[in-house]
């Protein structure tokens, strides 16, 4: 008992520093999903939500059933469509972005960095206002320019092909700002000393940017890269406002598919189950982020 | 010489082209604020309004309650700024301190920010319910309060630090707090910024939580308000675009504040 | 430091309020949905009863639901709500709402006949009254005079088959010109012309009838729509811009609409008129609008419900439509000299012939799944009896999981 005690009082001031954010995270997170998976195996509804007593267990059914659901399947494979599209240009265009930004140091340069990043602070509800006007087949400023050059009109949201690439182009505009200024930050933390030692040895600029600004940006990519995928597995609020799923549930994602089950139509244990397979598949995918990026560091 | 000038050209232009493709949304957004009605449907779509009018923004402020909206919406990012340090210190304890179960705790954080958010709304609804904290500031702030993005990029960014120049303060006799106020703050400035942006902007747009939390109008943040003025049946553009360009003002302005810090921080890393 | 005190400010107002309404006075909560702000029925309730401080909530339309499922969870939900009529059955079905019949002798102003046939079969869930219309909304066809009198139709048309002439005569015109919009991400819409064509979608004994030769007639004449020009299969036109520039002469919309029209394209007046819908078996329109309910975790029933009387008076209905242009509910109400506008007056007369969807809480997701098969044989191009077959089959089971 007296060794813990010294232990713990060795430990005390990490244990400490967590300690607030670490419980708060244990509220409000993990009790809520431990509480998702029970649900997950039970037929709660609205009924269910108002008396307890109207709950039934259904053992695995949700999870069969969300399986053996068109809708579900499809939104997997669109998910999937957007994070392999999306994902790669969001990482790609922060970078470039921050670089680009980082080149300068005039006000030119200074009032850029807040053109790049206003996307990302804007209201959802905004964006759809003004995106659903830019894309609109009739009014839209797209196919106004296009028109410029002789090319047809675009159904930019009612093409079931073209609206998944609609949505990924609105969402990579909305997330670079963000991802941008974390390359930014990073961008700050390399030493000036490292160029200037390149420069002696006659290194052009390309190779600098390939074998001293990439690689030490290694820490903000593999954050900006896991964050990303994150986020776009849980790809949300664009199909919700822009095309709300359709046409033809070809811009249906799984997060939207788990709202509209769980929000709108009450069910929720059938919803819990769609989220749990969600989770599985985002813990699948970062892990498999982490293992690649250990041995990357141990070349 | 000609090449440095040629490839700043070439940068400023590249810039510039990418800037106004960003912009475009913002721009059609501000001007559109100004239109009449009728005008937003024209065709050709125009961007300068041909009819200028403000009548969106005196019908955004009277229809309103805005004094009580904006003092929520500044409490909760008071709130948030608060969370910001929580998690810079929970940060700051996963990247430089050894202590057991680090590694696992850390993967235990990073889980959460994996869950998605439309499942666990209402359990974590009834757990407010059975703290009785529904209809409450605390009720609507605590579930955000801190998160895992923001502990994961501390984290990220804190490991960069020499751990001999915590070890050189320590050796001073520096307490852990004063260390991590006094030595690792300043050095994560950039960090901060981002951080202190993420959340205000965070705070700025809380829309959901705070409307199923509030169980009076007194309660209500900004951005509940702007979707009050929406109808059951279709709605009034120029309004909505003059509550979207009013909402995003404030945040620009925040964001040119703390972007510097973004650039002038991280000066004592190089000393390694 | 300013940030502090208002901080401080912000955390204290919550308790204040709690007391100000136990002063002596009851409190009413009351929960009015997005664009309902105008407050002069409110003052008017609290000057006739001086004992009660009415607070009303105003929730954003979008999140209505949202808000509502979490009270239900919580089970402190507010005395009095504003209910879309939509989901009144999933909430009485959870027996969130509290029973009204024993309240309306003392009320008669909630009595079942004040109201139009639609509006009743929105009142009452497994025999019990559960709310109350507060006002109402049906479709009409709206119709530009000039444009339809050029191909025959000066009244409008007043037939399916009429309908169909005269949209084919007006996509003739070419252009990028149509004839109709169809919504057709609103199960509403679909079904009004389903009840047309003879169709009940599901009976009484909770039975589907999707695969049958009533809806699937109707489904096939919608289609024609598109196969002959007279609406595009996607578009997304400004419909007041395209209502003024003859792109889409007719639409098929509610009330909201009138000033809509009227504020967008003034150009136009004089040039426009609604007239009932178009007719086969039946010219059935779509009944919604809002009603009120009371919660059942209320502690002032009575005071609640007096609310709701108060609410659904002649003389209340008509100051509603005063301030927020909602129809009246009340049938009393229509003799007013308002509605004589024979634009308005339109309304009236289709609301003798209005129908809400069917009153089961398995709705929503039934109709996700008809709007979806609806979808797949326009934009898809499917086969409408193997879509409806599939569409029946799914909304069996619906109905048969409890």
């Amino acid at each position: 008992m007296q060794n813990f005690i010294k232990r713990f009082n060795h430990y005390k001031y990490p244990y400490m520093f967590i300690a607030p954010a670490l419980v708060l995270l244990l509220t409000f997170s993990i009790i809520p999903i431990i509480v998702a998976l029970v649900i997950s195996f039970t037929d709660i509804d609205l009924a269910g939500l108002a008396n307890y007593s109207n709950i039934e267990g259904v053992g695995f059914d949700n999870f069969i059933n969300v399986f053996k659901d068109p809708v579900f399947l499809k939104s997997m494979f669109n998910t999937m469509f957007y994070v392999i599209i999306g994902v790669p240009l969001v990482v790609m265009l922060a970078m470039g972005a921050a670089l680009l930004l980082n080149y300068g140091t005039g006000l030119l340069f200074k009032t850029f960095r807040v053109v790049y990043y206003m996307p990302s602070i804007t209201n959802i509800v905004a964006v759809a206002v003004v995106w659903g006007y830019l894309y609109n087949s009739h009014y839209g400023l797209f196919n106004h320019i296009l028109s410029w050059f002789g090319v047809p009109a675009q159904q930019w949201l009612t093409d079931p092909a073209l609206a998944k690439l609609s949505l990924i182009l609105l969402a990579v505009w909305k997330s670079i700002g963000l991802n941008m200024i974390i390359f930014l930050a990073a961008l700050q933390g390399i030493p000036r000393s490292y160029y200037e030692a390149a420069e002696i040895d006659g290194a052009s600029k390309w190779k600098k940017l390939l074998y001293i600004t990439v690689p030490l940006l290694s820490f903000a990519t593999f954050f900006v890269t896991i964050t990303t995928l994150i986020g776009w597995i849980q790809f949300f609020e664009e199909p919700l406002v822009m095309t709300k799923g359709g046409p033809l549930n070809s811009t249906m994602s799984m997060a939207l598919f788990i709202y509209n089950n769980g929000f709108q139509l009450s069910n929720f244990g059938y919803a819990a189950a769609g989220s749990f397979v969600l989770f599985i598949i985002i813990i699948a995918v970062t892990v498999l982020q982490f293992a690649v990026k250990r041995k990357d560091v141990e070349y | 010489m000609a090449a440095k000038r040629i490839e700043k050209t070439v940068m400023t232009v590249l810039l510039i082209a990418g800037g106004l493709l960003m912009m475009i949304p913002f721009i059609w957004m501000i001007t559109s604020s100004f239109k009449p009605e009728n005008e937003f449907t024209a065709v050709p779509p125009t961007l300068l309004p041909k009819e200028f009018t403000i009548k969106n923004y005196v019908d955004l402020f009277t229809k309103l309650d805005f004094i009580v909206y904006l003092k929520n919406t500044l409490i909760i990012v008071f709130w948030s700024f608060v969370g910001l340090f929580l998690n810079a210190l929970a940060g700051y304890a996963f990247a430089k301190y050894e202590f057991p179960g680090n590694k696992k705790l850390f993967y235990l954080v990073l889980a959460t920010m994996m869950i998605p958010g439309q499942v666990t709304m209402i359990p974590v609804y009834l757990l407010i319910n059975a703290m009785g904290l529904t209809n409450t500031m605390a009720g609507i702030v605590l579930p955000g309060l801190v998160g895992a993005f923001g502990i994961f990029l501390f984290r990220q960014f804190m490991s960069t630090i020499p751990t001999d120049l915590i070890e050189a303060s320590r050796l001073d006799g520096a307490g852990e707090l004063r260390i991590f106020f006094q030595l690792i703050v300043p050095i994560t400035k950039p960090v901060f910024a981002v951080q202190g942006i993420l959340a205000f902007i965070g705070a700025w747009n809380s829309f959901l939580w705070p409307l199923i939390m509030a169980n009076d109008q007194k309660l209500y943040t900004l951005s509940v308000g702007l979707q009050l003025l929406k109808g059951q049946h279709g709605s009034d553009f120029g309004l909505q675009m003059a509550g979207a360009a009013f909402m995003v003002v404030p945040i620009i302005i925040v964001f040119s504040f703390f972007q510097k810090h973004i650039i002038e921080g991280y000066t004592i890393s190089g000393m390694k | 430091m300013l940030m502090f005190s208002v901080v401080l400010a912000g955390c204290s107002g919550g308790s204040e309020d709690a007391k100000e309404g136990g002063e002596g006075k009851k409190e009413l909560k009351v929960w009015l949905m997005g664009d309902t702000t105008d407050e002069t029925l409110i003052k008017e309730y609290e000057e006739k009863n001086p004992g009660v401080k009415v607070s009303v909530q105003l929730i954003p339309w979008g999140s209505a639901h949202d808000k509502l499922l979490t009270a239900v969870a919580s089970k402190s939900g507010p005395d009095v709500v504003q209910m879309g009529t939509t989901w009144i059955p999933e909430f009485a079905q959870a027996g969130a709402l509290l029973d009204l019949t024993p309240y309306l002798e003392q009320y008669p102003s909630l009595k079942q006949e004040n109201y139009f046939d639609g509006a009743i079969q929105t009142m009452s869930y497994d025999d019990k009254v559960v709310s109350i219309p507060w006002y109402v909304e049906t479709r009409v066809l709206f119709y530009r005079t000039d444009i339809l009198a050029e191909v025959g139709y000066p009244e409008g048309p007043k037939t399916w088959d009429e309908m169909k002439d005269a949209g084919e005569k007006l996509a003739a015109r070419g252009n990028g010109n149509y004839a109709i919009t169809i919504d057709a991400k609103d199960m509403n819409y679909l079904s009004m012309f389903a009840w047309q064509n003879g169709s009940d979608m599901i009976d009484e004994n909770r039975k589907p009838h999707f695969n049958e030769p009533e809806f699937m007639g109707a489904m096939e004449y919608l289609k024609s729509f598109y196969d002959t020009g007279m609406t595009p299969l996607a578009s997304d036109l400004d419909l007041f811009a395209a209502f003024k520039d003859g792109q889409f002469p007719m639409f098929i919309s509610g009330p909201w609409m009138i000033q809509g029209v009227k504020d967008k394209a003034p150009e136009i007046e004089g040039k426009w008129a609604t007239t009932t819908l178009p007719a086969k078996e039946n010219n059935a329109s779509f009944l919604g609008g809002a009603n009120m309910s009371v919660f059942n975790t209320t502690k002032n029933a009575e005071e609640a419900v007096k609310f709701i009387s108060f609410m659904s008076e002649k003389e209340s209905q008509l100051t509603n439509y005063d301030v927020a242009k909602n129809l009246p509910a009340v049938k009393s109400a229509w003799e007013d000299q308002r509605f004589e506008d024979p634009i308005f007056a339109t309304f009236g007369k289709q609301l003798e012939n209005a129908k809400p969807v069917p009153f089961i809480k398995e709705w929503d997701a039934i109709s996700k799944e008809a709007i979806a098969a609806f979808e797949k044989i326009t934009v898809g191009g499917a086969d409408i009896k193997t879509e409806m077959d599939l569409l029946n089959q799914k909304a069996t089971e619906m109905l048969n999981k409890k």
